[in-house]
């Protein structure tokens, strides 16, 4: 066996610079593959924790009919049987941020807008998404101010101005007419438009006095400690929860469009993978198919003086594992170079790519991702490959007729 | 005298071929312990077929070949590889060594495969690789040896393993004159010190005559068979 491992080294480095190019072409596939999987992965989890943070969290309960029909009658009371159930969970819950929000217009002196009010616990938010830091002017509001947070493209249509006054006028719980009027205290810049031009945040109590609804929430975000226990976590909730009154969703059901979006676009980075892919099992196809040609003479001598077909076929088929594992390993080595590079210092978008990720909701930069399974996946998916080129010689020389092969 | 090879009314048809062809017709020969013969005659007389059959290359299409009383053309394929390994030295004309082995391990190659022991498969190896006058090249990778110490190293592993006997398929053709006499003198010697039976063809003349034995073959069958005294 070591005889057989040195022999297939050996042969490798006969032609030293095909093997090489060989090699580097396989490191140059590796390598692409992970980029591209490190850079949809990246893209993922920056949507996916940026959709989470910025809008829906992970989990909400809300009352039963509050998702098929999304109004102030259907918000729910934030009841001690919930309080219980989420200090029962507290070592699976990082923290929970309750909402309260509905559209109303929002008019200063003949101007008017729809606006979106919602009312926020600013410690909360500030822990799930840092919403302060978006304050551009003035400053966010405490749970005990009464003055409004709006947002910049808002003050700029309604030309209001810190210090001024915000009327808001809408329907509030079961029929009764919210209306009042608040004092902006800070403008908050958000990049999306849709937000940008409607958001008015107003404290909690606030709010639920604006609606005619104490204590009652839209829903009641949780914030899981470890994301990949959102399913189990709202499964547990759910089970506690009477389903005649509450209901318990994640995000990747309160988001279809969102999931769906990512699952169209992993499909398609797929598809280029497995692209890369042929086309590099066919660069070691050929490799291989010619290393084997123009040794045919060589082999027929070999199986004459007793080299047994096996041992041959295991002397190409190192070759073909040599020859890839070293491309992958290289691939490999260069990728993680290049990911934890691109992880630390994400590029900036600008021109239409950003339009396009503020269009989904995500800060326009590209964070790559190095999770440890990228590399693992496309190294052995690769390897596999190569493997199964590799089947191509042992055929070959399971069939080889020696003494025509020798006579040549 | 042991006999080591016979063969019995061998005869080989090739019928891949538009008409078939006869490359051996009822062939009878027997190969004693330590002879040293020359098969002869021209092109297509059949001596490499002959050889391929005794060798456990091919396989006859009619009659058998024994060797140390076993019939090897009823062989399995499988058998044939072991047998070859241990029975049989195999020197070709051309491309006998493996490029990337130096000569010292192309010689051991042979007894790697049949699971010698390392010390006493090196120390054959180095004695071989000095009895053929190439005791300064044993590192040396076969693509910076002259081509008739090729053949001499080619020579050294067929014999380093100590097989039954060594078959030699026009073992000189590629080699200039004084390669040729040189390579043959070496198989000559060794024939009689190691007292391996060596069976080569040639169609050359001027090597001929370092064999004990000459066996003439034409259209497939024995012409002659001849005994010389040699010195
Ligand atoms: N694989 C084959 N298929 C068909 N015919 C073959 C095959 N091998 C050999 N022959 C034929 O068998 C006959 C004997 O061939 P062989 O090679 O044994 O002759 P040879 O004496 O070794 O010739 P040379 O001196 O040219 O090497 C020739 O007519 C040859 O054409
Ligand atoms: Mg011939």
């Amino acid at each position: 066996m070591k005889m057989l491992i040195i022999l297939a080294w050996r042969n490798l480095w006969r032609k030293k610079r095909r093997t090489f190019i060989t090699i580097s072409s396989v490191m140059f596939a590796a390598f692409l593959a992970i980029a591209l999987m490190s850079m949809m992965d990246g893209m993922r989890d920056q949507m996916v924790s940026s959709i989470i943070s910025s809008t829906t969290g992970y989990i909400q309960i809300q009352d039963a009919l509050y998702h098929d029909e999304p109004i102030l009658d259907h918000t729910m009371e934030l009841t001690d049987e919930i309080s219980d159930l989420v200090s029962q969970f507290s070592d699976r819950i990082a923290f929970t941020v309750p909402r309260i929000n509905g559209f109303c217009l929002g008019s200063k002196d003949m101007g008017s807008r729809g606006v979106y009010v919602t009312g926020i616990l600013p410690e909360k938010e500030e822990k799930m998404n840092a919403l302060s830091s978006r304050v551009t002017e003035g400053r966010m509001f405490s749970a005990e101010d009464d003055y409004a947070v709006i947002a910049a493209g808002l003050a700029r249509q309604l030309d209001l101005a810190l210090g001024d006054t915000l009327v808001l006028l809408g329907q509030g719980f079961q029929g009764a007419t919210a209306a009042g009027t608040y004092q902006v205290g800070g403008i908050i810049e958000f990049l999306m438009p849709e937000q940008n031009n409607t958001m008015v945040y107003l404290p909690l109590k606030e709010a639920q006095l604006f609606f005619g609804a104490p204590d009652r929430l839209n829903s009641l975000i949780i914030m899981v400690d470890s994301e990949s226990d959102t399913e189990g976590l709202a499964a547990d909730l759910a089970n506690r929860l009477d389903p005649e009154w509450h209901a318990v969703k994640t995000w990747e059901e309160l988001l279809p469009d969102q999931v769906a979006a990512f699952e169209a676009r992993d499909a398609q980075v797929r598809l280029m993978a497995w692209i890369l892919y042929v086309v590099v099992g066919f660069g070691i196809l050929g490799t291989i198919i010619t290393m084997m040609h123009e040794r045919l003479r060589e082999f027929g001598i070999l199986l004459s003086i007793g080299l047994k077909r096996t041992q041959l076929a295991m002397i190409c088929m190192l070759e073909t594992i040599m020859i890839s594992f070293l491309g992958v390993l290289a691939g490999i080595g260069l990728g993680f170079m290049a990911t934890s590079w691109f992880k630390h210092h994400p590029i900036q978008l600008e021109g239409a790519f950003a339009e396009v990720f503020i269009e989904l909701n995500v800060e326009p930069i590209y964070k790559f991702s190095n999770a440890p399974d990228i590399f693992i996946y496309q190294g052995t998916t690769i390897f596999i490959i190569a493997l199964v080129v590799g089947i191509y010689p042992i055929r070959k020389i399971l069939r080889l007729d020696m003494i025509n092969a020798a006579r040549k | 005298m042991k006999t080591v090879i016979k063969t019995t009314n061998l005869s080989k048809v090739y019928k891949d071929s538009v008409v078939p062809v006869h490359a051996l017709k009822n062939v009878n020969l027997e190969f004693s312990q330590g002879e040293f013969t020359a098969i002869v005659g021209p092109s297509g007389s059949g001596k490499t077929t002959f050889l391929n059959i005794i060798g456990g290359l091919d396989k006859p299409t009619d009659g058998h070949v024994i060797i140390d009383g076993v019939d090897i053309a009823t062989m399995k394929e499988s058998q044939l590889f072991d047998f070859r390994l241990r029975h049989i030295g195999f020197v070709f004309q051309a491309y006998n060594l493996i490029p990337v082995l130096t000569a010292l391990e192309n010689v051991s190659f042979i007894m790697l495969l049949q699971k010698q022991s390392k010390q006493e498969m090196e120390k054959r190896a180095r004695a071989m690789l000095e009895q053929v006058g190439l005791g300064d090249k044993i590192n040396e990778r076969p693509g910076r040896l002259s081509g008739g110490q090729q053949q001499r190293v080619a020579v050294a592993r067929a014999l380093a393993s100590k097989p039954d006997f060594v078959l030699a398929d026009e073992p000189t053709a590629n080699l200039d004159t004084e390669s040729a006499f040189n390579l043959l003198d070496i198989m000559a010697r060794l024939n009689k010190e190691e007292n391996i039976t060596l069976i080569f063809s040639t169609h050359d003349q001027r090597v001929i005559e370092r064999a004990r034995r000459v066996i003439t073959l034409v259209d497939g069958a024995v012409d002659k068979d001849e005994y010389f005294e040699r010195a």
